[in-house]
């Protein structure tokens, strides 16, 4: 790479940069944004492909569901639900919050959707333990723990982004100017909401 | 040394990396001591630790290479390092084995890992023609035989075609649009460093007790359910070669829609542009279905799931669905990028503009939509549902109208152009016979009865070759050459290129047109050996196939001297008018002084006084007289 160092040296000896320039903004989207919505769009189809596997093992195998001998603690992920679904308000709280520049606001919204979100795995978690059967005795549990432990992760990842958010929050990070590091996982946290609405649907009531 | 062992850098990869592996025998320790399941009887297992290290540790690398430093700053809310850019630019051969975050760096980085895998590949596929010269060789044993085709073409897809476009495409496409880099810089960076992670996976079976992966890179359940440890470097390896191709993919795409230059409408893109939004599109939604596919097979593997167990209700075809509603796209991941190299080739060496642009980009985002709806054409005699079969066969027909769409263009563009025959030009000219052989014949595969006929022959093997090598690896090599002077600051040797040329055109159309002829006998495909009646055809073919590998080295000394010793490259030696011609070569380190404003369309070659771009008047008076230039149109 002889060739590029000394057209490095040209350039320098040219003029003065520091940086590059600054690059023309062709979309009224931000680029944030608009990543984070193609990552959706990405682990959505991740999703799609377990959905899959569901509809294979569940429909075109005709298997019974659920499996003969055991039951799914509707009632129980339905609270779940509900702990869940009642986060994203939360979040929605503490983005409106910062928006007009309440920093308590903020901080508590953070805060209670983390620890809501923390219930909702460390529930799931209880009813792996006590539901009585293990995702190696037949297709459809391998489905079951495959779909709710796929979206366990996502909460898990999810739950990450809302730590880092609140510790931010809490450092005094964002200004009702600048919230985009609210925003942007904000949207992840709603998709991982909307898809647990799916995967309860689909798993434990049809 | 503890500085070093503390920098970002090689040094703490290792350890990191010793790291991981301590980290997977614990876990594995922890989790089996804990559960105390029956099937657990011991608690240290070398398949379990090997298993959860094949995870661990290349994930311990990324993270002792550096490629994750700016996020754990970002996560514990400690003040990040903004991007100053000192990262950018390679000022030393060294630099291309740091975490780089300008994106012509990456770009070369990625190109030339790719081209290590093709030689590697390429060594493979000598062994195997090696090994069928003759009826009942024992050059290698039959499992190493399946491994070795199975490696292969794992390489050659994961870790060739679909990543030297990305690589080809991060250097050129910002310059294109006029964007001084990517969007996401640092995710670029990460997404490169996927790469080698992955290579050394797959290479890294052939050491894995019982040999490497050894059912295909379609690696089929239920049989890479029960096969070798091998098998589950595949399936991580095919994770991490994923993500890559996911996050560059997003990348692309944030990168096109926000990032265009003032002007620069989606009908004034360059056709390279609109074939890599195209793609990406194709890999941010398909590439997931891989990944899961893989993640059933991790499961059934290590935890014991039934996904394909049939004895507890598992499906086995489902994989087959899950798995070819990805790789199907992924060959039009692996072709449409070719597809805007050649049209920026033959609109510049046909000094005329592109015929059909409009059509182009429309056929483009054509064949993604009805990408998605022929995947089970692979599946004709899987034992699906019979029907399935008509829709799927008429389906598969129709995509190839967007294609011919594109061929009829660029012959359209060709016609009483002044072609300019240089290496470029002509492996563009090559591609367009291969790949409309390759074409035809695929469109013979969609006929449900005469894929019946051919299936599991070496007839696939010939269609798939001339798409993939006389296709994608035609356009490669024309890419190359093209952007050469640009990305080096060097002219190749273009006498050599032209022996490039012919020879691999000859020797690809030796090696793989007579294979037509052994499926249409029924020769099967993926076996060490065969019947005595195709052994004059089989010698054949291996020794054609010595001389396309001989004629790569050609390419290879070609590259390395022409790169270290090649005359300099003018900013513009093609005389092309998309911006990256506009700026010198190599480009300066910021690609542009100043973002410049597209005023035209890109091919308006021919045109008296047509114009794609101008750099504006610098603001700063002093320094304006000096910087107004316009961008004319190269005239004739």
């Amino acid at each position: 790479m002889e060739a590029a160092s000394i057209s490095h040296a040209a350039v320098h000896d040219g003029h003065d940069h520091h940086g590059p320039p600054a690059a023309n903004r062709s979309s009224r989207v931000e680029p944030e944004l608009l990543g984070m919505l193609l990552f959706i769009i990405s682990e959505i189809m991740v999703f799609g492909a377990f959905f899959t596997a569901y509809f294979f093992i569940r429909i075109a195998q005709g298997n019974p569901w659920p499996a003969p001998g055991t039951s799914l603690p509707v009632q129980v992920a339905g609270v779940n639900t509900a702990i869940l679904i009642s986060s994203s308000f939360t979040i929605h709280w503490a983005q409106t919050s910062i928006k007009n520049g309440n920093r308590f606001g903020l901080k508590a919204g953070m805060l209670t959707t983390f620890l809501l979100g923390c219930s909702f795995l460390f529930i799931q978690i209880n009813e792996y333990a006590n539901i009585g059967f293990a995702p190696q005795d037949a297709a459809q549990q391998t489905i079951f723990y495959s779909l709710t432990g796929l979206h366990g992760a996502h909460v898990f990842i999810g739950l990450l982004l809302l730590l880092f958010v609140t510790i931010r929050a809490f450092r005094g990070h964002y200004t009702p100017e600048e919230h985009r590091g609210v925003e942007v996982p904000g949207i992840y946290w709603h998709f991982v909401d909307i898809m647990w609405i799916i995967v309860y649907t689909t798993v434990y009531v049809l | 040394m503890a500085a070093k062992l503390r920098a970002p850098g090689f040094y703490r990869a290792g350890i990191m990396m010793l790291g991981g592996v301590a980290l997977a025998t614990g876990l594995t320790w922890l989790v089996r001591m804990t559960t105390g399941h029956a099937t657990y009887s011991h608690y240290l297992s070398g398949d379990a630790i090997l298993s959860v290290s094949l995870l661990a540790v290349p994930l311990a690398f990324l993270i002792g290479i550096g490629g994750f430093d700016y996020w754990f700053y970002w996560a514990a809310g400690r003040p990040t390092r903004p991007e100053d850019h000192s990262g950018h630019g390679a000022y030393s051969w060294k630099d291309y084995f740091r975490v780089n975050t300008d994106h012509k760096v990456i770009g070369v980085q990625y190109t030339v890992s790719s081209f290590f895998f093709l030689l590697v590949g390429g060594l493979i596929a000598m062994l195997m023609r090696a090994q069928l010269a003759q009826p009942g060789s024992h050059f290698v044993d039959a499992n190493t035989f399946n491994g070795l085709f199975s490696v292969h073409a794992s390489l050659l897809i994961f870790l060739f075609i679909i990543p030297v476009f990305a690589g080809l495409a991060n250097f050129v496409l910002p310059l294109m649009i006029g964007a001084p880099d990517m969007a996401f810089p640092r995710l670029n960076a990460l997404s490169f460093w996927l790469l080698p992670v992955a290579g050394a996976l797959m290479l890294g079976s052939f050491f894995a007790p019982g040999g490497a992966f050894a059912d295909g890179w379609t690696a089929y359940a239920p049989l890479s359910d029960n096969a070798p440890i091998g098998q589950t470097f595949f399936s991580v390896a095919v994770q991490f070669a994923g993500a890559s191709s996911i996050m560059t993919a997003l990348n692309f795409l944030v990168t096109i829609i926000t990032m265009r230059a003032p002007g620069m409408s989606f009908f004034r893109m360059p056709l390279l542009v609109w074939a890599n939004f195209a793609t990406s599109l194709l890999v941010v939604i398909a590439t997931p279905f891989i990944a899961a596919s893989q993640f059933f097979v991790l499961l059934d593997r290590a935890l014991g799931f039934n996904f394909f167990n049939a004895a507890h209700g598992g499906d086995v075809l489902m994989y087959q669905h899950v798995f070819w509603f990805y790789s199907h796209p992924a060959v039009y991941i692996m072709m449409l990028p070719g597809f805007g190299i050649i049209s920026e080739i033959i609109a510049v060496k046909a000094r005329k503009p592109i015929f059909g642009y409009r059509m182009m980009a429309f056929s483009l985002l054509a064949i993604v939509a009805l990408g998605f709806t022929v995947w089970a054409h692979h599946m004709f005699t899987s034992g699906m549902a019979a029907w399935i079969r008509i829709p799927m066969a008429i389906t598969t027909a129709i995509i190839a109208v967007p294609t011919g769409i594109k061929i009829f263009s660029w012959l359209a563009t060709l016609w009483r152009g002044v072609l300019h025959l240089d290496t470029p030009m002509l492996f563009a000219l090559g591609f367009l016979t291969t790949f409309t052989l390759g074409g035809i014949s695929g469109v013979m595969l969609a006929m449900v009865p005469f894929d019946i006929h051919v299936s599991a022959t070496y007839f696939i093997v010939a269609h798939i070759h001339y798409v993939l090598f006389g296709g994608s690896l035609m356009t490669i090599f024309a890419g190359v050459y093209y952007w050469f002077p640009k990305m080096t600051g060097r002219m190749y040797d273009e006498r050599l290129g032209k022996w490039h040329f012919w020879a691999t055109f000859i020797f690809v159309n030796l090696t793989f047109g007579p294979m037509h002829i052994l499926g249409l006998q029924g020769m099967p495909r993926r076996v060490s050996t065969y019947a005595a009646k195709f052994t004059d055809l089989n010698l054949f073919i291996s020794l054609a196939s010595f001389g396309l590998g001989l004629s790569t080295l050609v390419f290879f000394y070609n590259i390395v001297t022409s790169w270290r010793g090649g005359p300099r490259a003018i900013p513009n030696p093609w005389r092309g008018m998309t911006l990256e011609w506009q700026v010198s070569s190599p480009p300066p380190i910021f690609n542009f002084d100043r973002v410049p404003t597209v005023v035209g369309g890109p091919y308006e070659y021919g045109v008296p006084g047509a114009v794609h771009g101008i750099f504006a008047p610098a603001p700063a008076p002093a320094a304006a007289g000096a910087a107004a230039s316009v961008v004319r149109a190269p005239s004739q």
